[in-house]
């Protein structure tokens, strides 16, 4: 979808497969304006070069490993479960997981009558800090515009069928409020060491859309 | 479509619109190192107290619908971000004008 500013620049005609690979793709016009910007707000001493680098760390640092930490310690820890439902931002903290852009972190927990599902009808509000950036189609006009009005249509897009007796919430979120779905544990996983467990909660079972699956 | 509904619900405020037959594009991709850039810039103007999350998503509506379903999301951001430094005042048309023409030229691209 963002590729016609990205092109290759192969004018030269000398590539040679011992060459080192090198990242010949020039900057775009937005690239540049991305550049710009950030230049000329340090050089006016608004914001510092590694403010903009240790920001990108943390972005790096997190990931949907983080989220299910927290599910899994959910799961086995009954304790743990509670606090998390109660407080989802001190249960994290509890797991040194902090929750970087001061949102509201709830829990959305799901049960044998009743499985969630979280959207931003507005623009992209996700849970970042525990999941990392989100994927495009989370910030589709197609997710936001439809998962409200027919989640079972779109979680059937992901492969996911929910029985008709299951009742689906579909949270929406805010520029304040963040959501989680803590699925439920699949049955004939008595066994799971933490690890294996981990492995389940996928990225897209704590958005929703898909449920662990052994 | 009725002009109230216009006025009641903002450009963003799409939930509940879609049609069944508008599937949700299901990939995955890694972000460009911009665009990663890009998000960590506004998160420090976010801290820093200068672009709050809900002025840098009205931004991304104040471009107009065209360009906004023309732009890519960090496009919009980018473009957004520019709009509002200029309308604080904390840059000027012509110092973004110099830059990007400087730094076009580091990179050997003619704007």
């Amino acid at each position: 979808m963002n590729e016609h500013h990205h092109g290759h620049d192969h004018t030269d005609g000398h590539e040679h497969d011992h060459t080192p690979i090198v990242n010949e793709e020039k900057p775009g016009y937005y690239e540049i304006l991305e550049i710009s910007i950030r230049e000329l707000l340090i050089e006016k001493g608004i914001i510092k070069a590694d403010e903009v680098r240790k920001q990108i760390e943390v972005l790096d640092s997190r990931s949907p490993v983080l989220g299910s930490k927290l599910v899994v310690k959910a799961w086995l820890d009954p304790d743990f479960r509670v606090r998390l439902i109660h407080n989802g931002n001190a249960a994290a903290e509890e797991m040194g997981i902090s929750i970087y852009d001061n949102t509201e972190f709830t829990i959305l927990e799901d049960t044998p009558e009743v499985h969630h599902v979280i959207v931003c009808t507005l623009c992209s509000c996700y849970p970042r800090p525990i999941l990392g950036l989100p994927p495009d189609w989370y910030k589709s006009k197609e997710y936001r515009a439809r998962t409200v009005k027919e989640p079972r249509a779109v979680l059937a897009e992901f492969g996911t069928v929910i029985s008709d007796d299951v009742q689906i919430v579909v949270q929406d979120s805010t520029a304040s409020q963040r959501y989680m779905v803590l699925p439920l544990r699949p049955q004939g996983t008595e066994n799971f060491t933490e690890a294996e467990l981990e492995s389940l909660v996928t990225r897209d079972t704590m958005i929703g859309v898909t449920i662990p699956r052994i | 479509m009725s002009s109230e509904r216009l006025v009641k619900k903002l450009p963003n405020d799409i939930g509940g619109t879609g049609c069944s037959t508008d599937k949700v594009h299901i990939f995955e991709r890694e972000l460009y190192p911009w665009e990663k850039r890009c998000h960590a810039l506004l998160d420090v103007l976010d801290y820093h107290k200068i672009i709050n999350t809900e002025e840098k998503r009205r931004g991304t509506e104040n471009i107009g619908s065209e360009m906004a379903s023309q732009l890519s999301y960090y496009e919009k951001w980018i473009v957004s971000a520019s709009n509002l430094l200029l309308q604080k005042g904390i840059l000027t048309p012509d110092a973004i004008a110099v830059k990007t023409k400087e730094v076009a030229a580091r990179f050997n691209v003619t704007l």
